[in-house]
């Protein structure tokens, strides 16, 4: 805990006391902590704790040039970084009129699909984790990797791939890249039964997950939950399919749902997501071959860049639910107001908040890990 | 206007013999030369008595380089090192036609008589060069036709630069 | 759709054994050597320096303020030639290696490599801070990661297209050529400039082009013509025939057209109403009467710019013209075609309309004497120009029909008709000889219906003088230019009419140090038919008005007058400003006359203190 926000209290005589989880919790990166008040094992109440790592993306953004923050956004996810990126091009790009190349919708898909899988890959491990099993962290993390290495062949960097700006991607795909993708992607569905037997049919975890942290689909929507964890509730959003952007709607894919809204329902559900992401990159390398052009419309020079009067609210599905960038533009060289509708913020405060009050102390690393949240979506 | 007596004196070198002899008329062409400028100087603007002066100094520098050498014991060897890479000519055009130096000359009548007069040492020399017989007179009459020429390259880069002056 | 995994099957009790086929299985973990990293890998940066040229439009883009300029001592800096000798430092414990700096960099000297590991205990690397050079932070060599490519350049490398009217139907009369950049095209074109600052370094008289294409871009032409009179009281004029230095230095012409910074200056000035440039102008005019007169010979750019910033400062400025106009050669030199005289007298006017006192038609050394000046002014510019064309004096030049291109000029300038015979030949290469033979060709297209022009220019068209465009529009205008001619003889037929020009084939002109040692070819002589020849080999100063007593009393330097770094000559009352000490052209003028009128302003306040 911060010492600027400890205060000595002195407490009643009592049964109840609290306890920090985070901000160095090993389930969850960032400075983003939960105060739990508990009775005995049972969490009396809750407070999500926003940290101070990551703080002030938006106001930041109004200070630079509308190019300077493709390097700013992919930090807001750092899991799952393409959405961002994508996400405020599709903004400006909305503002301005720029004709995005329908290679780059294509390619800026595949990337979106390969960062989702990298996303569901790293939060297994995390989410067994928080049972007590390690394997699976080794595992996703590994794994995770190779795809990591596609986004450094393609884009020069592992985790910050600041490849997709307004009006196109930076570069088209290097020779060969195709083929290496597809590879992967084979490796990555033969590994799915491993992934299956370890986890998904691991009695332990089963018995551990199924029927902590219920939500039943009105609360989920009274409580802004999208994404997975929306979908776990039996609800088949998906903006992909329900408010199509890029080239989605010409893609042949499904959206998994889960009834049952617990934390098995949960990752479940994305365990589910993995297939139809590799379903679609499959797509994807097949097409693309045959979509010629550029991968970019010009666009002004950057350092003169005066993006036209408007605003755009855009919004995409990312690993962690509903991502939309509310981008405002008084015509200047700088954007006016950007504000991030984030999924974690959502699912990390106000869902997580209530849906641990109730339940046991050592399900509380699991629910939070359950929801998928990225610790510095939520501090920004 | 004086031509400081080429075509009397070519038959004075043609007769010579000696390597101190053919110097010695050579220096007293240049002190002529020099003299000949000194003399101009004042008569022409002061605009352009930069020019004429420059032109004075040139030729005092030739009589010195000259003069020099005639007091030389290893003269021969000398000059065979000194021309062991000749100045190329070609002749420059509009500057061959040795016009007549009035009495007020301008900067490019002076620069064009001044062009006239190296080129048609330039010849003399070059012409002796190939009459003469004796291999280290011939040596003599190359290096004096290659300093004759570098100058007048000089003045044609001059010329150049003030007549033509670039791009206008 | 929901999952079908069966969760309840916990499956046969040999299923642990599954977990042998491990043991065959490579492991996951990284090697503990090197990795090499991936071709496009976004590691340290190298610079290419002999690239770089210092123009800081990667710190510009840097969007972490990662990068800093570094002033290095040694390295070439020439603000003509647009190259400075900073080069770009990176802090490293700011970049977030996007690679913004590589895909904007203009000269793509900067570039991203493989090399991503720093560990590092000596302790001249104990620092974020780096230099990137040629060789890698390490010197190392690693290869090149991410660097430019035709796909992540960010700058646009075009120049919006200036419409110009067709050759068929400029050359039948004087119309403007160039139409003139509309609002959209100006503000797309501005839009290019990544405001590095060469221009204004290579400049003459420094103008805050920067400043100027900014306002363009932002529409608000008032603040651009505001940026352009800090410097410029010829600004129509130079935005449409200035030599512009700044577009040779402009750092996206290093691989793309430079930004048409004198285009746009046309357009600032073209897009303001007169009388709000006038209101400009004006700013800044002292409302004091210093009580001192300054006499100005001259009213071409230099005389003029030097007039304006006095008349400014407050004192009493006369303007001696020998001819009707003012403009010098701006007016009587530079066709119509190019700079439309309506044009030019919108500088003037608002010149003028400072209060300055014009006298035209006053010669000096004639009507009024050099003595006089000096004895009723306080200071005296000589601003004279380049009034006399130079002949080749080659046999025959003397002939009736032999001219020289700047009288002809300015006879056709002064409305003068001239009957041109239906043959021309124009000796010289430069942009003069490309004025004369196209304002002839267009008479020649009145008075005959045909062109019949040729140029022959003792360079050769690697080295020639002329810009590229007057070259291109030339030939457009189906004038023919023969490189390499060395003008031999004028030949003059046998009733005394001029029957031509011989020439000889030019094989070199320069030698390797790059002076001027022309090389002939006799054999291949040439008689190029014409009526008349037209002689545009050079020009100088008519200092005849001096007089010989001031002649002799001036200091001169190589055959002209004599000036310190402020345009002052060796006489205290007497300055000189433009091409008569510093030229040949408008820019240069301008920046001449502003200098000239600066030190004649110290003079005159000096004198009052004293």
């Amino acid at each position: 805990m911060r010492p600027e926000n400890y205060q000595a209290q002195s407490h009643p005589p009592s049964h109840e006391y609290e306890l920090n989880f985070g901000p160095n919790h090993p389930g969850i990166e960032g400075n983003y902590a939960l105060q739990v008040r508990l009775h005995g094992d049972t969490v009396v109440s809750a407070h999500a704790d926003g940290g101070y790592l990551h703080r002030g993306f938006e106001k930041l953004m109004e200070g630079r040039l509308w190019i300077q923050n493709i390097a700013l956004v992919p930090r807001i996810c750092v899991p799952d970084p393409v959405p961002m990126e994508v996400c405020y091009s599709l903004a400006i790009e909305d503002i301005s009129g720029l004709q995005v190349p329908e290679r780059a919708k294509w390619l800026r898909v595949l990337q979106l699909e390969l960062s989702r899988i990298a996303a569901h890959l790293f939060y297994f491990g995390g989410h067994a984790a928080t049972t007590g099993m390690y394997s699976p962290s080794f595992w996703g993390v590994a794994d995770r990797d190779l795809i990591l290495d596609r986004f450094e062949e393609l884009s020069g960097g592992r985790v910050y791939h600041i490849f997709n700006i307004p009006g196109g991607v930076r570069r088209d795909i290097p020779e060969g890249f195709l083929g290496r993708v597809s590879a992967l992607l084979d490796y990555l569905e033969a590994r799915l039964p491993e992934y299956d037997d370890l986890l998904f049919r691991n009695q332990v975890f089963v018995r551990r997950s199924k029927g902590v942290g219920v939500i039943d689909q009105q609360q989920a929507l009274a409580w802004g939950v999208t994404g997975p964890n929306l979908r776990a509730t039996g609800l088949g959003f998906d903006v992909r399919r329900d408010d199509p952007y890029l080239i989605y709607n010409q893609l042949d894919f499904e959206i998994p749902t889960e009834d049952s809204g617990c934390c098995w329902a949960r990752t479940l559900v994305r365990r589910s997501e993995l297939q139809q992401s590799i379903r679609i990159c499959r797509q994807v390398i097949a097409a693309l071959p045959d979509i010629g052009g550029p991968v970019r419309a010009p666009i002004p020079n950057p350092l003169a860049w005066n993006v036209p009067v408007g605003e755009s609210y855009t919004r995409v599905e990312s690993s962690k639910g509903e991502l939309a960038y509310y981008v405002l533009s008084t015509g200047g060289e700088k954007p006016y107001r950007v504000h991030v509708r984030g999924p974690s913020a959502m699912h990390a405060v106000q869902v997580l908040e209530k849906m641990v009050t109730g339940g046991r102390l050592e399900d509380v690393a699991q629910i939070m890990f359950s929801l998928d949240a990225c610790p510095p979506e939520v501090d920004r | 206007m004086s031509r400081e007596g080429h075509s009397s004196s070519y038959q004075r070198l043609a007769g010579t013999r000696s390597l101190q002899e053919i110097l010695e008329i050579a220096t007293e062409f240049e002190r002529t030369a020099r003299d000949f400028y000194t003399a101009l100087a004042p008569r022409v603007s002061k605009r352009i008595r930069w020019l004429v002066e420059e032109l004075a100094d040139e030729e005092q520098a030739h009589f010195d380089l000259f003069d020099g050498l005639i007091k030389r014991m290893d003269l021969a060897e000398h000059i065979a090192d000194r021309i062991a890479t000749p100045a190329s000519d070609h002749r420059f055009s509009d500057a061959i036609h040795l016009p007549d130096l009035g009495e007020n000359p301008d900067d490019q009548a002076v620069l064009q008589y001044a062009m006239g007069r190296e080129h048609a040492a330039m010849d003399q020399y070059g012409a002796l060069a190939e009459s003469v017989e004796p291999e280290e007179l011939r040596a003599l009459f190359r290096f004096l036709a290659n300093e004759e020429t570098e100058h007048k390259r000089e003045l044609e880069a001059r010329y150049y630069e003030i007549v033509h002056s670039g791009g206008v | 759709m929901s999952s079908d995994i069966d969760y309840k099957d916990a499956g046969s009790i040999l299923a642990p054994l599954k977990n042998l086929r491990f043991f065959a299985r490579e492991p996951v973990t990284e090697p503990l050597g090197p990795r090499p990293a991936a071709e496009n890998y976004r590691g340290f940066h190298v610079n290419d320096w002999e690239l770089c040229i210092g123009c800081s439009t990667c710190q510009k883009v840097c969007d972490n303020a990662a990068i800093s300029m570094i002033h290095i001592p040694g390295l070439p800096n020439d603000p003509v030639k647009g190259v400075r000798d900073h080069r770009p430092a990176i802090d490293y414990g700011r970049c977030c290696w996007c690679g913004l700096c590589v895909d904007i960099c203009p000269t793509g000297s900067i570039s991203l490599t493989r090399e991503y590991v720093h560990t590092c205990t000596e302790p001249e690397l104990d620092s974020y801070f780096v230099l990137p050079d040629p060789n890698g932070m390490h010197k190392t060599h690693f290869p090149k990661g991410w660097s430019k490519t035709e796909q992540n350049d960010l700058l646009d490398h075009d120049r919006q297209p200036m419409a110009e009217m067709a050759p068929e139907a400029r050359i039948g009369d004087f119309a403007e050529i160039v139409a003139g950049y509309t609002d959209q095209q100006a503000l797309l074109e501005a839009s290019r400039c990544v405001q590095c600052g060469m221009c204004h370094d290579a400049c003459p008289t420094q103008m805050h082009a920067p400043d100027y294409i900014r306002a363009i871009w932002q529409g608000n032409v008032e603040l651009a013509v505001e940026e352009i009179y800090r410097t410029n009281p010829f600004a129509h004029v130079c935005g449409r025939v200035c030599t512009h230095k700044c577009e040779d230095a402009c750092s996206i012409g290093r691989r793309g057209t430079p930004v048409a910074i004198r285009w746009l200056k046309r357009y600032a000035m073209d897009a303001l109403a007169p009388a709000k440039v006038k209101k400009i102008a004006a700013k800044g005019k002292s409302r004091k009467k210093s009580g001192r007169k300054i006499a100005i010979v001259g009213a071409g750019p230099a005389g003029m710019t030097a007039a304006f910033d006095l008349i400014k400062q407050g004192h009493a400025v006369t303007v001696f013209e020998a001819l009707d106009q003012a403009g010098g050669m701006t007016r009587y030199g530079i066709p119509y075609y190019r700079l439309p005289s309506e044009s030019l007298q919108r500088d003037i006017d608002i010149i003028v309309s400072l209060g300055v006192e014009m006298r035209y038609r006053t010669r000096v050394g004639v009507d009024v004497s050099m003595a006089e000046l000096e004895q009723e002014y306080d200071a005296v510019v000589l601003a004279l120009g380049l009034q006399l064309g130079r002949s080749t004096r080659i046999p025959g030049s003397d002939h009736v029909q032999v001219r020289a291109a700047v009288d002809l000029l300015r006879r056709i300038a002064a409305g003068e008709s001239l009957a041109v015979p239906d043959k021309v030949v124009v000796i010289g290469g430069g942009n003069v000889a490309m004025d004369i033979a196209r304002t002839l060709a267009r008479l020649q297209k009145q008075q005959h219906g045909v062109v019949g022009m040729t140029v022959c220019a003792l360079e050769d068209f690697a080295h020639f003088l002329a810009d590229p465009e007057e070259v291109r529009e030339s030939g457009e205008e189906g004038i023919e230019i023969i490189d390499a001619r060395g003008p031999r003889h004028c030949v003059v037929n046998d009733d005394g009419t001029l029957g031509g020009l011989c020439t000889w084939k030019v094989l070199s002109i320069f030698d390797e140090q790059h002076r001027f040692a022309p090389k002939f070819d006799e054999s291949d002589e040439r008689i190029h038919e014409a009526g008349m020849v037209v002689e545009s080999i050079g020009q100088m100063t008519d200092t005849g008005l001096l007089g010989d007593e001031l002649t002799e009393a001036l200091e001169w330097n190589r055959g002209r007058m004599k000036v310190d770094a402020f345009g002052r000559t060796s006489l205290p009352w007497l300055w000189a400003a433009g091409d008569c000490v510093n030229g040949p052209d408008v820019v240069h003028a301008v920046a001449d006359g502003h200098r000239v009128a600066t030190s004649i302003n110290e003079y005159l306040t000096q004198e009052v203190a004293a």
